[in-house]
């Protein structure tokens, strides 16, 4: 059997099948969308598990190099290993670890994530993450700090006259380009301040800060687009290398039948309508 | 109750405080444990959150074809989409020569097959789907109804075309021939005379040709009607200006927010 | 004159399905006729591509890929542009991934690339150290000890074991970083855990939407230009002179840039053509 053949054909009808939310919300999409959502589930699952839970909480629990016919740690093991030796090979895991038994504490935070899904013991979930809270609270707040506030403020601190740098230069740096980004982040900045009312000078300030702003979201709506297309791009890329003769028209024929499945449908759907 | 609220609070204060100051000290027992361990058991918790939700899924999937809930008959396809990707992660590899643990990214694995035919397809046609969504609303919602949608649009319409080949394609006097029928086009809107715009159209249109045979109509001058040139200027210079300072608020917001969640003033993630 | 009126009014309520099937027509046919524009590198690219060229030999050059199935068209011809490059300029490249998709599109890129095109070693030339979940903390864990977040690589081999792995234990460690990111974690995180804490430069490729949240990190000099979106990639490719997806796919954009531009000014038409109308009726009135 041609795996990949079948895989093709599988591909091309998922595909084709989000496409057609297009046309309309339909069974097809549907389908597609819920096979979507289970093995996008499972995928995560898998991975997550074998590059970290096993290697890296199971590896350092249970290391082989460590790994002992004595004591009540190692026997545990072996019970577990019966019940699954695909992820607890006999004589331990070995991944280079030296046993760390300090482990033991994000295995019970993590399996108490686990017990929270039974509703009575749903407050057990918030130890796991209040830990991944606070960690990622004191890792964003050097780093937002350091790079997005310090870090700008020390670029935006740029020559706008003195030095010989010219006036002007659409591609180059220039005294009038440096000014531009100096102005033009301050008055960005003042108008995300809302403790003074924005009238007068301030006001006027605000106002070109505005207009800056508008120009970064118009860049930001240009390289939006942009983005999409390539996406779309490469879909169809992949439904034209489908559609050869390798694969034997894949990509057509789905398309095919697809199409005169949804058109019987509308044309069934119009007939049954109340005249 | 303490387990269910202090504990939570306790725990958030007492690793943000460590994390915090991890970037500070150079103790070396203590800079292992935050910079090493503690970040292993973030990814291990992180881990563990997917399963958590995997397990969700399935309870609710389950739940409404038990139930009959509309659209019950939709849910089998996400279970059995669920045991498949399951059954290639944990149960059955397809390739005896590829261990457990590199089966997710071996070859001729039953895992590689489900990633290749079957997620990756439909991941990324999802988010090609918002190609046309985009184009929709380009041409339904997009509307110049001030000074600052037009600058918004204008900026994003030189980015658009100045970034690819096309634009590169496009000779400065071209543009400049364009604007100057948008001249006209304001003056006779403005003025509401014709010999006006007539005598602007004809002025300008001079000037151009006159230009342009002079300098032997250069693809990419004059520059600042060059459009890749142009889009060039506004993407380094009021883009970045623009950007930066919604960046440096952002960033203050966030420190902001940090340090709230991590002197326990902020407890959303405990439901209050 | 008003039957065109009339029409221009008349086209600004039509179904969007038709503006779907435009817009899929013109991206189809240029990659089934395609037109073959000039493509021309724009500073940031010629930035990026001047550091990676200008690294000293022997570099050690750690790369990141952050990226899945659903941005493969933006980023992936940026990773094996970059990848060509490296590998022609004789430097050691490790590859660790913050996604977890990454893993597959780092193992495709280096497939065609590191195996069938240049015939490397592996362990010798280039590692795969793969993907570790974790976000940001990743990345500090990197630039502290590598070894102790990647004990083993993405195939299973402790990495004590891996022969170029020797010296290479933190961050700094290595010569230059380069991100092919798609989002979070990526280019930010790694500015902000890695390059502004250490001396090592880093240069990244980015989806088109991210481009302009890392923009001003490239003006302020904490990133070394960037590749945006497709075209970069196509850029890039132009610059190292070999031809992927990013060229083939840049025909399509430009038309399909240049439709969305079309109908952007044809629905203002039609927006003040209404406007003007209500004004007038309410003159009248």
């Amino acid at each position: 059997m041609n795996m990949e053949l079948i895989g093709v054909w599988i591909a091309v009808f998922l595909t084709l099948s989000i496409f057609s939310f297009l046309y309309k919300d339909n069974p097809f999409y549907k389908i597609a969308e819920h096979i979507f959502v289970g093995v996008s589930a499972g995928y995560w699952m898998s991975i997550f598990f074998w590059t970290q839970i096993q290697p890296n909480l199971f590896g350092r629990l249970w290391p082989s190099q460590n790994y002992t016919n004595d004591g009540l740690w190692y026997r545990i093991y072996d019970g577990l290993s019966v019940l699954s030796g695909n992820i607890f090979p006999s004589g331990g895991i070995d991944k280079g670890h030296d046993i760390d038994l300090i482990y033991i504490i994000p295995l019970g935070l993590g399996i108490m994530m686990l017990l929270s899904l039974y509703r009575p013991l749903n407050w057990m979930a918030r130890w796991g993450i209040a830990y991944t809270v606070g960690m990622a609270a004191g890792l964003r707040a050097y780093g937002y700090l350091n790079s997005n506030v310090l870090g700008q403020v020390k670029g935006t601190i740029i020559p706008i006259a003195g030095t010989e740098l010219p006036f002007f230069s659409l591609l180059g740096q220039s005294h009038f380009n440096n000014l531009i980004i100096f102005f033009g982040t301050l008055s960005g900045l003042l108008y995300f301040y809302f403790s003074k009312e924005h009238k007068g000078t301030f006001g006027k300030v605000t106002k070109i800060g505005i207009y800056f702003l508008m120009v970064s979201f118009g860049a930001s709506f240009g390289f939006a687009v942009m983005g999409r297309i390539s996406l779309l791009i490469g879909r169809f890329t992949d439904l034209l290398m489908y559609s050869q003769s390798e694969y034997h028209h894949a990509s057509i024929w789905v398309l095919i039948i697809m199409v005169l499945l949804l058109a019987f449908s509308a044309y069934k759907d119009r007939e049954d309508l109340p005249t | 109750m303490i387990w269910k609220r202090q504990i939570p609070i306790l725990i958030v204060s007492v690793i943000g405080f460590l994390t915090l100051f991890g970037w500070f000290t150079d103790q070396p027992a203590m800079k292992s444990f935050i910079d090493d361990d503690a970040t292993q058991w973030f990814d291990i918790l992180a881990s563990f959150a997917i399963f958590l939700g995997g397990f969700n899924l399935f309870k609710l999937q389950m739940q409404k074809i038990m139930k009959k809930q509309s659209g019950w008959e939709y849910s089998i396809f996400a279970i059995a989409g669920l045991l498949f990707a399951i059954t290639a992660g944990f149960l059955y590899k397809g390739n005896p020569d590829i261990e457990w643990g590199t089966h997710v990214t071996g070859k001729g694995t039953l895992f590689k097959w489900m990633f290749n035919y079957m997620f990756a397809p439909m991941q990324a046609t999802m988010f090609a789907l918002l190609a046309f969504y985009v184009a929709s609303a380009s041409y339904r919602a997009f509307r110049i109804r001030n000074f600052e949608a037009t600058l918004l649009l204008v900026s994003g319409i030189i980015i658009m075309i100045g970034r690819v080949p096309l634009g590169s394609n496009i000779s400065s006097w071209f543009i400049m021939y364009l604007l100057v029928l948008l001249l006209g086009i304001t003056i006779n809107i403005v003025y509401k005379n014709k010999q006006y715009t007539a005598i602007a159209v004809c002025l300008g249109l001079i000037i151009v040709t006159t230009m342009g045979s002079s300098m032997n109509w250069p693809l990419d001058q004059p520059g600042i009607f060059y459009l890749p040139y142009l889009q060039e200027w506004i993407y380094k210079n009021p883009n970045v200006a623009g950007a930066r300072s919604i960046m440096i608020g952002i960033g203050l917001g966030i420190f902001g927010t940090s340090v709230r969640y991590i002197l326990g003033i902020e407890r959303s993630y405990i439901g209050e | 004159m008003n039957s065109l009126v009339e029409l221009i009014l008349k086209l600004g309520k039509v179904d969007r399905r038709w503006i779907f099937l435009i817009i899929g027509v013109v991206v189809l046919l240029p990659l089934i006729y395609p037109i073959s524009l000039p493509i021309r590198a724009t500073a940031t690219t010629k930035q990026a591509y001047d550091t990676i060229d200008n690294l000293k030999p022997n570099s050690n050059v750690l790369l990141s890929c952050e990226y899945g199935p659903s941005t493969k068209p933006e980023i992936h011809p940026m990773t094996t542009s970059v990848l060509r490059h490296l590998f022609r300029n004789g430097h050691k490249v490790y590859i660790v991934c913050l996604w977890a998709d990454g893993l597959f599109m780092a193992e495709e890129a280096l497939e065609e690339v590191a195996v069938n095109e240049f015939g490397l070693t592996y362990g010798v030339d280039y590692v795969l150290l793969g993907f570790r979940p974790g976000n940001e903390a990743v990345v500090k864990g990197i630039v502290s000890d590598i070894r102790k977040l990647y004990t083993i690589d993405a195939r299973g081999t402790k990495v004590t074991e891996i022969p170029m792995m020797d010296g290479i234990n933190k961050f700094e460690d290595f010569d230059f970083l380069f991100s092919a990111s798609a989002g979070y974690p990526g280019t930010i995180e790694w500015v902000q855990f890695a390059v502004d804490v250490t001396n090592v430069q880093m240069t990244t490729g980015t989806t088109s939407i991210q481009v302009n949240e890392v923009m001003p990190y490239v003006q302020a000099g904490q990133l070394q230009g960037v590749l945006a979106g497709m075209p970069g990639a196509a850029e890039y490719e132009a610059l190292i002179g070999v031809k992927g997806i990013g060229t083939s796919g840049m025909d399509a954009q430009s038309v399909a840039h240049l439709v969305i531009v079309l109908f952007i000014i044809f629905g203002n038409i039609g927006y003040f053509i209404e406007r003007n109308r209500s004004k007038n009726s309410r003159g009248i009135n």
